[in-house]
């Protein structure tokens, strides 16, 4: 009888540090709002803790984030999401200091982060995840219990939208 | 499409040196990777793990009031619950099970007592059960095979036989259950044996014999002659099948036979003592010959 249980505080604890972050991390991308993604986030983690019965432990990874979404659901009134770069991020080319270039990095910003909120709440948040996580495709089909075909198709259709967008076709 | 692929793959952290070098000369890879590169640059709100947990607690301390149901764990039930099983049955058959059990293997008798001094004797190729706690109240034993019984005097003494049941007070007898074949017959005393429906009472010198499902009805014998007490089989018209049978009981072997009619009745005896002899007593009479091959007797026409 070695199986974990979420009932048992250590292992609870554990779980919780591991995914906290990214927790809170996937409800930002969907709502696009600092100050609701931890409540979201601590919200998702209470009814598992509440459940913790009912859940297996190799499950609760996506059980977490099937929580979080239907919290989502029920809760945030869709708004215009909203990012902002981390404030000293190095631009691309880190050597290149002309005027010229930073201003024409920083306006390929604003366009991208306006590109990155006008896609759809699915393929938003398997880019970022990607991006901002670094997680793989398979890691996010998991969590959000899709196949990978399907994270696949909603990471190319998200590049193709930002693309076109940036291009400004 | 091709490039679709490797732009995924390349995101996926997964593109070959080559692959990369391919997908830097397509003309769009520049803003891909500042797509890339700035996505990725994206601030989201950092937690701070300990106070979050913290705070988490704190939260679901209020809620804990209510009274977290834990549930009874079942697996954990089962566990004991076989262990318990397994000590319980263990120390069962270690303490109150009194099957008493003897068995002679081929070529092979045995004598022994039973709790009241009854005597035994057990042919070759022969079991005998009995549960020795309740044999002062009920003197019941399974045969399987042919044994000698001299009852002492008693309550009700039974035998039971897959074929028939064979019930005494006292006295001194002989029963024989093979394949489709049971025999009972009275030295002494009277013994009463019941077969399916019918119940019959055996008077001294006696004989009970029912062959393949069918009541045999040569009923006396010679009381002189208890003969496989004597290290000897003896028969009065028995099918040959049920003698081949016997010596292969007696001797160990395994009897094949050719082209020969095994119903063809024989009366006479053969010794216990040497496999040669015992053949011939029983082939000659009946015009056949044997031969011994390892473990294997072949019988076949003396013609051939």
């Amino acid at each position: 009888m070695t199986n974990k249980s979420l009932c048992d505080e250590i292992y609870f604890n554990e779980f919780y540090s591991t995914h906290i972050q990214s927790a809170s991390n996937f409800a930002y991308y969907k709502s696009g709002d600092k100050n609701t993604s931890l409540d979201l986030a601590q919200e998702a983690f209470i009814k598992i803790w509440e459940n913790c019965t009912k859940i297996d432990f190799s499950k609760a990874k996506s059980y977490l984030f099937t929580v979080i979404n239907n919290l989502f659901l029920n809760k945030i009134k869709h708004q215009k999401v909203v990012f902002e770069y981390a404030k000293s991020s190095p631009y691309l080319d880190v050597d290149n200091q002309s005027p010229e270039y930073l201003l024409e990095e920083e306006e390929f910003k604003v366009k991208l982060k306006n590109a990155i909120a006008d896609l759809t709440e699915g393929e938003r948040e398997v880019f970022l995840m990607n991006r901002i996580d670094g997680k793989k495709y398979r890691e996010i089909a998991e969590m959000l219990e899709l196949s990978q075909k399907a994270v696949e198709k909603r990471m190319s259709s998200a590049l193709k939208k930002l693309r076109s967008k940036i291009n400004g076709i | 499409m091709e490039d679709k692929n490797n732009i995924l793959k390349w995101l996926n952290r997964e593109t070959s040196d080559e692959e990369l070098a391919r997908l830097q000369e397509s003309k769009d890879f520049k803003t891909l990777e500042k797509i890339a590169h700035y996505a990725s640059q994206i601030e989201t709100p950092k937690v701070n793990v300990d106070k979050s947990l913290e705070d988490f607690k704190l939260r679901t301390q209020k809620t804990a009031k209510k009274g977290r149901v834990i549930p009874f764990n079942f697996k954990q039930l089962y566990k004991y619950a076989a262990a318990i099983i397994v000590l319980f049955t263990t120390s069962y058959f270690l303490f109150f099970n009194n099957e008493t059990s003897f068995k002679t293997k081929f070529a092979q008798t045995k004598t022994f007592q039973l709790p009241d001094n009854s005597e035994v004797v057990l042919n070759a190729n022969s079991e005998i059960t009995f549960d020795k706690k309740e044999w002062e109240s009920n003197r019941h034993l399974t045969l399987n095979g042919e044994a000698f019984f001299k009852v002492q005097k008693g309550k009700k003494f039974t035998v039971l036989t897959d074929i028939g049941e064979v019930t005494v007070l006292g006295t001194k007898f002989n029963v024989k259950e093979r394949v489709n074949y049971f025999e009972v017959k009275t030295y002494e005393g009277l013994v009463s044996v019941a077969y399916k429906d019918t119940l019959v009472k055996l008077s001294k010198g006696t004989i009970f014999k029912v062959v393949n499902g069918t009541i045999d009805t040569v009923n006396t014998f010679n009381i002189k002659e208890n003969s496989w007490l004597q290290k000897e089989s003896n028969f009065k018209s028995i099918a040959l099948r049920f003698v081949l049978k016997e010596i292969e009981n007696q001797f160990g072997y395994t009897i094949e036979t050719k082209d020969i009619d095994l119903d063809i009745l024989y009366s006479g005896g053969f010794t216990h003592a040497d496999v040669n002899i015992a053949l011939q007593s029983v082939t000659i009479p009946l015009q056949l010959s044997y031969k011994i091959e390892g473990e294997k007797i072949i019988i076949f026409n003396y013609d051939n």
